[in-house]
């Protein structure tokens, strides 16, 4: 077997629908959508909130799918070592633990699914957040995935335990719960390697905190997850605390947050102007 | 109750343990250093494959077995130091070339339709042999000197059996034809040949020698 696995060669079933993320922000029925879908918070009130959770769902389980392949392509594609290009057994093993908690996840989520009334392939797949995993530096994989796209879980699985406790759906609210705390672990996990690995080369932790930035921009999704109250997925402070972020940190994923929001405005108008014309 | 002054026996009726064992401490660090290295391989093998198999079933079973056997390798990498081998490292070798030959066999499927090769070599293959070598040192080690790794050994087996079950039954479900059961025949008994030619995951003598002379039992004091 290979030692890197591209995005494009993951192995799916027949259900799973792939859509390239600038396909999808670009295409106009995304626009169209967006604006019969107000951004705004998850709330049960709200006229699509069914169909947007069941959306959000499918979208956490196609997410915790890739993570699990890329945790698991970690313990594959280095060499165990202390050297730049290995990573280091502890590393590892942490990896694996990620496995099974994220096979775990994919098993909650199919049956959350199940219980929201939607079933897999109902919704497309994006694969960006593998894609974060092919980093060949084990550092960016672990920076770009542990802290930025598991971050973008913890956001995710709080909103969803809030939406959860808001609707009265007590089992909805106990699986967010339990999912929530494994991704502050793994968070956590990215915060202390990226801590650990760079602690005599400060330039390959710079490289490291940027590759997070940009993932973290792609991973607001145009502003659907911001410290915004009224924003669908609202940066879960707290949590991101526990799981080694300091206040500086947050404060700048909330301005990457606003500038993707803008920049997603832009492109959309333009979208909607070329449709139209 | 009986007076609690009153002398009882170390050992209690029932317990019939015994020191005599088979391994000395520098073979017994051998091993599980032979045990580490085929863990961390395995280990290794499912996370890669997590992502080339499109049967989300098998995909999350390998994710899940993937950190047993990571477990694994950390009880043995842990194991190591107290058998005085204070690099653990240095002991997490593969007993001969020959198992080298073999995991790169076992590691080398990857298309997406090859799940069956990929199953057939762990779970009709691998763990078999590992269950094989566990046991074998499970009851032959000292039950009271080697009581740690005999600890370790049966946290080790508990794992092995559930996840061969769950990969025998998944190769058994996903056995439709013929001509599958000779493809997992075929990858079988090509793996099986590279085992015995390594003589198992430890080496020549991994479960014994079955046409040795019984040995009288040490009697000690």
């Amino acid at each position: 077997m290979r030692k890197a696995h591209p995005v494009e060669d993951l192995a799916r079933d027949e259900r799973f629908v792939r859509v390239d993320i600038q396909d999808r922000i670009s295409d106009p029925r995304s626009v169209k959508n967006s604006r019969m879908r107000t951004q705004a918070r998850l709330t049960p009130d709200r006229p699509d909130s069914a169909d947007a959770a069941r959306a959000l769902m499918h979208g956490i389980f196609v997410g915790e799918i890739q993570a699990l392949e890329g945790a698991g392509r970690t313990c594959w594609d280095f060499d165990t070592g202390d050297g730049r290009d290995e990573a280091p057994f502890a590393l590892k093993l942490d990896m694996a633990r990620q496995c099974w908690d994220e096979a775990r996840h994919c098993e909650i989520s199919v049956k959350l699914s199940d219980w929201m009334g939607t079933e897999i392939g109902e919704f497309s797949e994006g694969a960006f957040l593998y894609a974060a995993a092919c980093n060949p530096d084990p550092v960016l994989r672990l920076t770009g995935v542990n802290r930025a796209l598991e971050g973008l879980a913890i956001d995710v699985f709080n909103t969803m335990r809030e939406f959860g406790e808001i609707a009265g759906d007590p089992v909805l609210e106990f699986c967010e719960d339990w999912m929530l705390a494994d991704e502050v672990t793994h968070v956590k996990m990215g915060s202390d390697w990226l801590r650990r690995l760079t602690a005599d080369d400060p330039e390959r932790r710079k490289n490291a905190l940027e590759f997070q930035r940009v993932v973290d921009k792609i991973f607001s999704l145009g502003g659907f997850r911001s410290d915004e109250d009224d924003s669908p997925v609202k940066l879960a402070r707290r949590f991101r605390e526990l799981a080694g972020f300091d206040e500086d940190e947050i404060d700048e994923i909330a301005d990457l947050a606003s500038e993707a929001l803008e920049e997603a405005r832009t492109r959309q108008e333009a979208a909607a102007a070329l449709a139209t014309a | 109750m009986a007076d609690p002054k009153r002398p009882r026996a170390a050992f209690a009726p029932w317990d019939r343990r015994e020191l005599p064992g088979s391994f000395s401490v520098q073979e017994t660090a051998k091993r599980v250093g032979h045990y580490k290295w085929i863990e961390m391989r395995l280990f290794e093998v499912l996370g890669g494959w997590v992502a080339t198999v499109p049967e989300i079933d098998v995909k999350l079973r390998l994710g899940t077995h993937c950190y047993h056997h990571a477990w694994h390798s950390e009880l043995w990498h842990k194991r190591l130091p107290e058998l005085r081998e204070m690099n653990p490292d240095k002991l997490a070798l593969p007993p001969n070339d020959e198992m080298v030959a073999f995991v790169d066999a076992l590691t080398e499927p990857e298309a997406p339709e090859l799940t069956i090769e990929k199953l057939v070599g762990v779970y009709r293959v691998l763990i078999p042999h590992k269950i094989a070598a566990y046991t074998y040192h499970r009851n032959n080690t000292s039950t009271i000197t080697d009581a740690p790794t005999i600890r370790s050994l049966d946290f080790a087996l508990a794992d092995e059996f559930e996840d061969w079950r769950d990969g025998e039954m998944l190769i058994q479900s996903l056995i439709e034809t013929d001509e599958e059961v000779q493809r997992a025949a075929d990858r079988a008994a090509h793996l099986e040949k590279l085992m015995l030619a390594a003589g198992g995951i430890a080496g020549p003598g991994t479960i014994g020698d079955a046409y040795a002379e019984p040995q009288p039992t040490e009697v000690t004091a």
